[in-house]
């Protein structure tokens, strides 16, 4: 091949696989929209909250950031809005280890950014992320649960709370919570945390009937 | 070695302020590092650490690459710079308003109510990662960059040799202002943010700095070996074309999962495996050219084009397409093997050109025949070796974290925490060791060809 052969095929492929991109760009545009939500000012002013912040100089969304801090794709549908908000604006009030400084989110901006997460989260993303295998096939193959246990899935509580090494870290640790605490005392606490744990970020459970809180007392109770 | 046209000095002034931001790169980077440890040790917060570090990195290449470009494009031409008081003038300009973008960083970071909304948009950092530079200062770039891109256009017209070099040169440059663009515009939708954010991202690294590059890559091997021009530039075109050929549908593999369409999982999957070929021909093209010519005087320049060779496909070729498939992606998208692949892939492709092109260059635009070669080599082995494990042992971070947090389902900040902690405390160190080897090379940088050469020196490198 001569070189001007060469230079030749390099233009070529450049105009033509741009045509092609641009065209795909073009397509990919016109759809984008009809994928997520509509953008209210509410999701666009909690946008610009995240980029005041420079909130990707840690964690990522939609997987693209800074891998220091976890992805926020998904958080809302797995944190209470409540929990989010106090962690927003005084992280180490909520979690004293989290890693997370206070930045001086006020609430405004709190309520605007949760609501930007909720946009996000409700975004057709092809499937991402995925449900950890092991976890999904511990939750439908498992032995037969306890009511307790049951409950404590379904409720999502493993999302902030550990036990025996699984589950969230934004919660104190429950492998051992029978041993801090009575029966009573967690009964009590799951109707109304912040009676018990002042400025306490859980929500509270009062929905659950008096057999579902029953039988999950039972479960915690157990966890000596 | 001399240079032969005296505009070819202005070099100088670039290469001096892009080796002061490598370096302030790597300190900022070794206490992001520690801050995965301890998030507290600093004044700054990581958010703000990390901005200095990818930001000292983007700029550094890029002043980098405007200094080579300002030697290569009066020697193609063969005649003096178009106008040497603009290059001046656009160097001071350059280095003011980057001052001021970092000023505004460390302000955010110490106050983060500063950054406040102007006229829409926000004043001291954008909040998008790597083009966090605020919109003020982005048309001060744009600027910058169209008086350089003015300067070598016009030196290029005095002389009309169009050589394929800098032809490519200039394409690749060119490519790179353009596309730095879609990065200006604000979008309500986070979705066409990241859509057009890699725009800037992906078509940068992936598009125009590798045809600057191969074109780059085709200049300094003509200068360390004598291989013929026809030669190297058929192989630079054939390089090039590849690179486009994979690179702007290889696009695709970051639109699987951001609320893009489904058909980008193929496309990208498809374009995005074959994007190390061309960095493979370029590796066979460094080896057979260097083998042919066993006569080489500047042995650090070799080293450090071969190196760059190698790393480039080693790096940004086999360490990204070992997760660009969607059918991987979907579980290492976004952990620490992304950040494995970004450091090795920016190291090999971009840090390794520029420094071999320092060490091409800064000879003869010094005036010395021969240099001490020793402090170039014991940079080189420290930086390399310590990158390698430090892309190791966040590779294996990365391994750890997809298991435990994606497959086991178990919680992001137990799994850093905890289980990875040793990875951290590694990847410290060898930082560390990175340090050392950017100190050797910056103390080399000033000093070479200004210290006197032994007798004995001269005749080991003769030997």
């Amino acid at each position: 091949m001569s070189n001007k052969a060469a230079r030749n095929l390099f233009i070529f492929i450049c105009i033509f696989f741009f045509a092609i991109f641009i065209a795909l760009s073009a397509d990919t545009l016109s759809q984008i929209d009809k994928r997520a939500p509509e953008i209210t000012d509410e999701v666009n002013a909690g946008k610009m909250v995240w980029h005041k912040y420079d909130c990707i100089g840690c964690h990522t969304i939609f997987g693209t950031g800074s891998y220091f801090a976890p992805d926020l794709t998904k958080i809302t549908d797995k944190k209470p809005k409540d929990y989010l908000k106090k962690f927003l604006m005084d992280p180490r009030g909520v979690n004293p280890r989290a890693a997370m400084p206070k930045l001086g989110i006020n609430s405004t901006e709190a309520d605007n950014l949760i609501t930007f997460f909720q946009w996000v989260a409700k975004v057709d993303t092809n499937g991402w992320p995925p449900k950890p295998i092991l976890a999904t096939a511990a939750e439908v193959g498992g032995a037969a649960l306890t009511p307790g246990q049951s409950l404590y899935q379904s409720l999502g509580c493993v999302n902030c709370h550990m036990l025996n090494g699984i589950g969230g870290t934004t919660g104190p640790e429950l492998t051992h919570v029978a041993s801090r605490h009575d029966r009573a005392w967690l009964q009590g606490h799951l109707k109304d945390p912040k009676a018990y744990v002042p400025g306490s970020a859980m929500p509270d459970f009062k929905q659950l009937s008096d057999q579902q809180a029953n039988d999950l007392t039972d479960y915690m109770a157990s966890l000596k | 070695m001399s240079i032969k046209y005296e505009s070819q000095k202005i070099a100088q002034y670039f290469y001096t302020f892009a080796v002061v931001l490598f370096l302030v790169q790597v300190l900022v980077g070794l206490i992001a590092a520690v801050q995965f440890m301890r998030p507290d040790i600093f004044i700054l917060n990581f958010n703000i650490v990390k901005t200095l570090h990818i930001n000292a990195l983007v700029v550094w290449l890029l002043v980098g690459m405007m200094g080579a470009t300002y030697y290569v494009i009066p020697e193609e031409s063969e005649t003096e710079l178009w106008s040497l008081p603009l290059a001046k003038m656009q160097f001071w300009a350059t280095v003011i308003a980057i001052t001021a973008v970092v000023l505004g960083y460390i302000w955010q970071g110490l106050d983060p109510q500063a950054n406040k909304l102007i006229a829409g948009t926000l004043a001291l950092n954008e909040g998008r990662k790597y083009i966090e530079a605020p919109r003020w200062a982005d048309f001060l770039i744009v600027v910058s960059v169209l008086l350089f891109l003015l300067n070598c256009f016009m030196t290029v017209m005095k002389t009309r040799k169009w050589t394929g070099i800098q032809g490519t040169l200039l394409t690749g440059l060119t490519f790179l202002a353009v596309m730095y663009l879609p990065g200006m515009v604000y979008f309500k939708s986070m979705v066409r943010d990241q859509f057009f954010w890699w725009w800037v991202v992906h078509l940068w690294v992936e598009g125009a700095w590798e045809i600057i590059a191969g074109a780059l890559l085709a200049f300094m091997l003509m200068k360390v070996t004598d291989v013929k021009r026809e030669v190297v530039e058929k192989w630079m075109y054939i390089e090039v074309g590849l690179v486009m050929f994979t690179g702007i549908l290889g696009t695709g593999h970051h639109y699987y999962w951001i609320g893009t369409p489904s058909y980008w999982l193929w496309i990208g999957g498809v374009f995005s495996s074959l994007e190390p070929v061309p960095l493979l021909v370029m590796v066979w093209d460094a080896f057979r050219t260097t083998r042919e010519t066993r006569v080489v005087d500047n042995k650090p320049g070799l080293y450090y084009t071969v190196s760059h060779a190698i790393f480039n496909f080693v790096g940004a070729g086999l360490w990204g397409v070992i997760h660009t498939l969607p059918q991987v992606n979907k579980w290492t998208h976004g952990t620490q093997i992304t950040t494995a692949h970004g450091h090795l892939a920016f190291y090999g492709a971009y840090v390794l050109l520029v420094l071999s092109m320092i060490y091409v260059t800064l000879p003869a635009i010094r005036g010395v025949k021969s240099f001490n070669h020793s402090r170039a080599l014991q940079s080189f082995w420290w930086m390399t070796i310590s990158m390698v494990f430090i892309v190791l042992v966040t590779t294996g971070a990365g391994m750890v974290q997809v298991y435990m947090e994606r497959l086991m389902g178990l919680d992001y900040v137990a799994v850093k925490t905890t289980y990875n902690l040793w990875f951290w405390i590694l990847r410290a160190i060898f930082g560390v060791g990175f340090l050392i080897g950017v100190a050797i090379f910056v103390i080399d940088f000033f000093k070479l060809g200004r210290e006197p050469l032994t007798v004995a020196k001269v005749a080991t490198e003769r030997a």
